[in-house]
């Protein structure tokens, strides 16, 4: 692995609670790393394991389910 | 400022040089002078601060009006009065934070190390000055050791103070506690909160305060009399007396001030300019039998401006005063409201996608950090997209045209709005769509300001990346999309009410004076419940007149139907279209009905402790006013009363505290002196919990005499007989020795428990908490809904609660109801689950649903028996607990179907390969 | 011609408000059933009216609804209600004006515009949301006071 190495990290992410968090975080400008992808889900319940396994699977590096 | 332009990208705050303390952080930050009041503030709009702007003040400056980038200011604006024709008003001003300066012995103000409570919150605020890091004033370090002084402003007759109890500050400062002792994690930390009655009387308050207590933080019975600062001026030194009359001084590196609440400052102009009258603290003036009405007939009061309160009860005041304001206006419902019409809708099944990217700069908002021109070129190369354009500003009138048109002109069925969130402007958006002919779910949004070029500012390229990252998941979702529908109920315009208490014939009466019809069950062969046993609320007024009255406007009201010795024996269906069985008599009844009000209320427990039903002078509350309504003569013949508190209340079995009893004990104990001042009235308890207004009553006992003796669990007091005496002995924590009374009477003051109500759980599939009280649909915002849609409830099987909560409660219930009542279809979600072909019967998803929406069905297909889930839409809320469960996708969530979720997340991969 | 309250009435004089009806039925007081639950009286019937039973003019006059034409000798000049009374109409009107807009201003708005009620929010600050807006959490579940 590389120096620079970037990780791609997938995020299934609660519309009511951790998705409005990331968009505090916005309206607040607290600066992150660019890394995180995020699907926007009704609830973090409905994350199916097979999202995730999929997800690692095809090489994306981590996943995160927020909610 | 103009609301309609202003985008909220905080230019203007950025250029704008006047920089004032914060009033949103308790002026423990900056802002400037033209703001956002907090982040995710409604109207998400900036403001000027008009008495701070420099072009206000000098003159001079406009550098916002240069800034802005969609001339949404103008300093030409002047204040316009407007007048508005209502039908009722509802006074909710809230209140305002005690200032503690005047109180000099605290310190505030003078050493930096002693914050008020509202200034703490900020201090452990996300949003707060330091952005959630627990830091103190002096020397910006963490302070390890954290003290709270209860009753600051409150319960103090001395000038400067308000005599009430400001109910709230006792829960807010063990919250404070628990949260600080988060924030500062592991290492040497410790809370402590000096106080001199903890008041946690409501709904699971006790045990949160038990909890508090077992892990750790220390609850000292004392009053501190001075603060002084610790060396350099950081940190403080607290002096103070213990129980036992010790003097101890004590080192703490940041003080918390737990100030009270008051009337707001503007109150008396308020209330002359309503003709309101208030009392001697500047509430508003209220009836106990109508506590949300004011002396003027349309103007109604909720919240904080009646008496302190906390959320969850000013929040049902403030149903009970829509419901007040509503009732009065029934014959005018709807007519200055109107429905908006939208084209037929084009059925787009059929057809590939074509779909539609419109990206947004906002101003410079997103363009300046992510190459919009770079992401449009890329977006027009994704599969199924027909169109791409990019817009100044999306959200603005004319781009919603363009949107329409563009919609119309190519045919397109999908559409991809990238630009800000869609939690703000979904709607926006979907409307659009709506008055386009496209089905508003055909619709995604690519979040590429909040959660990008507003957070990735210093990474223009790996912003760009992860924007057209963001919009190759949103075109490979949308491509996806299908038109939903939203369901719809028949709602049946009637209401059941389970219980003739006050709460339930006050929910009824409510309900019938709303013109809906009423069905009231009661399972006695009489109306009234518990208030037969009482003689007067708190504040004095008489209760049968009030009951007599209410009873017979119940029974002779013509949209009433009051079925008495009844049962409930089935229910069957949910919210708008609820049928059910009626037995009376052995007879079965069948109702049908849209919502329902469970009002079963509670019943003094009987005590097993202190000789109760051994000794006939030991007695409980209710037969104690039994007594004082019938043989009052007996009772002023008496040498010496004494009360019990909290028994069976607040102990481990029952760990909730029952509320009325302390203020039962003293108005009685009042009642005692007035008939014979020569009476020893002794009332022993653990802590005095007259909240509220009530507070006065408790320094009148004192002043009439009555003796107040705190005992602690454990060391109960011990009752005993001794020849033909009856004696009580407890061991006094001032004097540190026993005491030996010998009362004519003892009176119990014993907890409320809810009446059993097993059977309508089970009905309703409701659920209560461990000690049978229903529970609530959300603790502080929705307290007296149900958990389940459609039943709402009052009075005390939700919890121990004086007569004005209860009356407060059923008419909050009533307003509740009739969100539902009020039309003849209810509109459900669209978002909900749909069982698939591939269902199995496998019946997995039927425990995980938290809303009991699944539910198992046998079917014959060919001959065969087969098993499959049935979803109820008017129960699913499309929480996708079913989807994530299912082994084989045999049920799923519109517009986040697995399909679609797989596709967002192979979107993503792509970019990998 | 003044309107007072069916309710208001039955409450100042001690009787239930269908005491009231009946005597407005059978001439016992001088009035005539006016909009909503109002009792239109005349001037003079209003007087009568306080000295049969013993009401207080100045008393009564903060409970009175409307007043359809100008009152003469109106003792409230000073009252604030009066210019209130200017606007006020016959109609029963469809709108609320809640003034505040804290947690309980903002649960009346949603429960009454929900059930087709035009409402006007007063808020003197720049967003609504009040005092609980400043808190972190809340108790005792410790949710996000936001």
């Amino acid at each position: 692995m590389s120096d620079n190495f970037e990780p791609v990290i997938l995020g299934f992410l609660c519309n009511w609670c951790a998705y409005a968090g990331a968009d505090l975080a916005g309206v607040s400008r607290l600066q992150y790393p660019p890394n995180l992808r995020v699907v926007r889900v009704n609830c973090s319940g409905m994350v199916h394991p097979d999202l995730v396994a999929r997800a690692l699977d095809k090489g994306v590096d981590g996943v995160m389910v927020m909610g | 400022m103009d609301l309609d332009k202003c985008i909220a990208c905080g230019l203007c705050a950025e250029k704008c040089p006047k920089k004032v303390d914060d009033p949103y952080n308790a002026g423990l930050s900056k802002r400037k002078a033209i703001y956002l009041q907090y982040s995710q503030t409604v109207p998400l709009k900036y403001a000027i601060d008009p008495d701070t702007c420099l072009y206000k003040i000098k003159g001079k400056c406009q550098a916002c009006v240069k800034f802005c980038p969609t001339g949404a200011i103008n300093f030409e604006d002047q204040g316009e009065t407007r007048t508005l024709q209502v039908g009722s008003v509802i006074l909710a001003p809230g209140y305002q934070a005690f200032d503690p300066a005047a109180l000099t012995a605290y310190g505030y103000g003078r050493i930096p190390d002693v914050v008020t409570s509202l200034e703490y919150e900020r201090l452990l605020s996300a949003g707060g000055p330091y952005q959630g890091h627990l830091v103190r004033p002096s020397d910006h370090k963490e302070p390890r050791k954290v003290a709270w002084i209860q009753c600051v402003g409150s319960r103090n007759t001395t000038p400067g103070g308000n005599s009430y109890c400001s109910t709230v500050c006792c829960m807010y400062a063990v919250k404070q506690t628990l949260v600080t002792a988060e924030h500062l994690g592991r290492g040497e930390q410790s809370q402590t909160i000096f106080y001199m009655d903890l008041r946690s009387h409501n709904k699971e308050f006790e045990r949160y305060y038990q909890d508090a207590k077992a892990k750790g933080v220390r609850f000292i019975k004392s009053r501190p009399h001075s603060v002084e600062p610790g060396p350099h001026n950081i940190g403080v030194k607290l002096s103070y007396l213990t129980m036992d009359g010790t003097k101890a001084e004590e080192d703490f590196d940041l003080l918390v001030l737990s100030v009270g609440l008051e009337a707001p400052k503007d109150a008396q102009a308020m209330a002359e300019k309503f003709g309101v009258t208030l009392d001697h603290h500047n509430f508003v003036k209220t009836g106990s039998f109508s506590p949300v009405a004011t002396n003027q007939d349309g103007i109604f009061v909720c919240g904080a401006f009646r008496s302190p309160k906390a959320i969850p009860r000013s929040v049902a005041e403030a149903s009970a005063a829509a419901m007040e304001a509503a009732r009065a206006l029934v014959e005018a419902r709807g007519t200055l409201t109107r429905e908006k019409t939208y084209p037929p809708e084009r059925d787009v099944s059929p057809d590939e996608p074509r779909i539609g990217v419109f990206v947004c700069s906002c101003g410079i908002n997103i363009a300046g950090v992510v190459d919009v021109k770079g992401l449009s070129e890329y977006a027009a190369g994704l599969p199924g997209v027909v169109a791409v354009e990019n817009n100044l500003f999306t959200c603005s009138t004319d781009t919603q045209e363009l949107i329409a048109k563009k919609i119309k002109e190519l045919n397109l069925n999908r559409i991809v709005v990238a630009a800000c969130t869609p939690r703000t402007h979904e709607p926006l958006f979907q409307d659009t769509l709506r008055e386009a002919g496209l089905n508003p779910y055909l619709l995604e949004m690519a979040n590429i300001r909040n959660q990008n070029s507003w957070v990735h500012q210093q990474q223009p390229e790996a912003a760009t990346a992860k924007a057209k990252d963001q919009v190759r998941m949103a075109v490979a979702k949308v491509a996806r999309d299908y038109a939903l529908e939203r369901g719809a109920v028949q709602v049946v315009q009637k209401a059941l009410v389970v219980g003739g208490g006050v709460a339930g014939m006050t929910a009824a009466l409510e309900l019938a004076e709303r013109g809906y019809d009423a069905v009231l069950l009661e399972k006695g062969p009489k109306l009234g419940g518990n208030a037969w046993t009482l003689n007067r609320t708190w504040k004095g007024d008489e209760v049968r007149p009030f009951l007599t009255d209410l009873i017979s406007r119940v029974e002779n009201h013509p949209r009433i139907q009051v079925m008495k010795n009844a049962a409930l024996k089935t229910v069957n269906g949910s919210v708008g279209n609820f049928a059910s069985q009626v037995e009376v008599d052995g007879a079965l009844t069948p109702v049908a009905y849209g919502v329902a009000v469970l009002a079963t209320g509670g019943q003094e427990l009987q005590p097993k402790e202190y000789l109760f039903g051994q000794d006939r002078r030991v007695i409980t509350h209710q037969q104690f006013d039994t007594m004082l309504r019938e043989q009052a003569a007996n009772l002023q013949k008496a040498n010496s009363i004494a009360f019990i508190q909290c028994v069976g209340s607040r102990e481990p079995e029952r760990p909730y505290c029952s509320r009325v009893c302390c203020t039962h004990s003293v108005t009685s104990a009042i009642k005692l002196k007035e008939l014979n001042p020569q009476m020893n009235v002794y009332i022993l308890y653990r802590d005095l919990r007259t909240y509220g207004l009530r507070e006065e009553l408790y320094t009148r006992a004192r002043e009439l005499g009555v003796i107040f003796i705190k005992y602690y669990p454990d060391n109960n007091p011990r009752v005993f007989t001794d020849g033909p005496d009856l004696k009580v002995e407890i061991t006094d924590p001032i004097l540190q020795m026993p005491l030996r009374l010998t009362p004519d009477y003892l009176v119990l003051a014993a907890a409320i428990i809810p009446n059993a109500a097993q059977d309508l759980v089970e009905l309703f599939k409701a659920s209560v908490n461990a000690e049978g009280f229903f529970t609530e649909a959300h603790p502080k915002l929705r307290p007296v809904d149900s958990m389940v849609d459609g039943l709402y409830l009052a009075g005390l099987c939700h919890h121990p609660k004086p007569l004005d909560e209860a009356i407060s409660q059923a008419k909050a219930a009533v307003s509740r109801a009739g969100l539902v009542l009020a039309k003849e279809v209810m509109q459900l979600d669209a978002i909900k689950s749909q069982v698939t072909e591939k269902c199995d019967g496998c019946a997995l998803c039927l425990d995980v649903c938290p809303y009991k929406a699944l539910k198992l069905e046998e079917y014959r297909d060919n001959g065969h028996a087969h098993r499959r889930i049935v979803s109820d839409k008017a129960l699913c809320k499309g929480c996708g607990l079913c989807e994530a469960t299912c082994p084989k996708e045999g049920v799923t969530i519109h517009h986040f179907t697995m399909d679609q979720l797989k596709a967002q997340v192979d979107a993503v991969i792509e970019s990998l390969n | 011609m003044i309107s007072i309250h069916i309710l208001t009435l039955a409450r100042e004089i001690g009787v239930h408000r269908n005491t009231i009806r009946n005597w407005v039925k059978t001439g016992k007081i001088n009035a005539r059933p006016g909009p909503g639950k109002g009792l239109l009286f005349t001037p003079e019937g209003f007087q009568a009216l306080c000295q049969e039973f013993q009401l207080q003019p100045e008393h009564l006059q903060f409970k009175v609804l409307t007043r359809l034409s100008a009152p003469d000798a109106s003792p409230s000049t000073a009252n604030p209600l009066a210019t209130r009374e200017e606007h006020v109409s016959e109609k029963v009107i469809g709108s609320v004006m809640v003034v505040g807009g804290g947690i309980a201003g903002i649960q009346a708005s949603l429960d009454l515009a929900d059930q087709g009620y035009y409402v006007y929010l007063v808020e003197k600050s720049a967003g609504i949301g009040g005092k609980m807006s400043q808190l972190d959490k809340t108790y005792p579940t410790n949710d996000c006071a936001m």
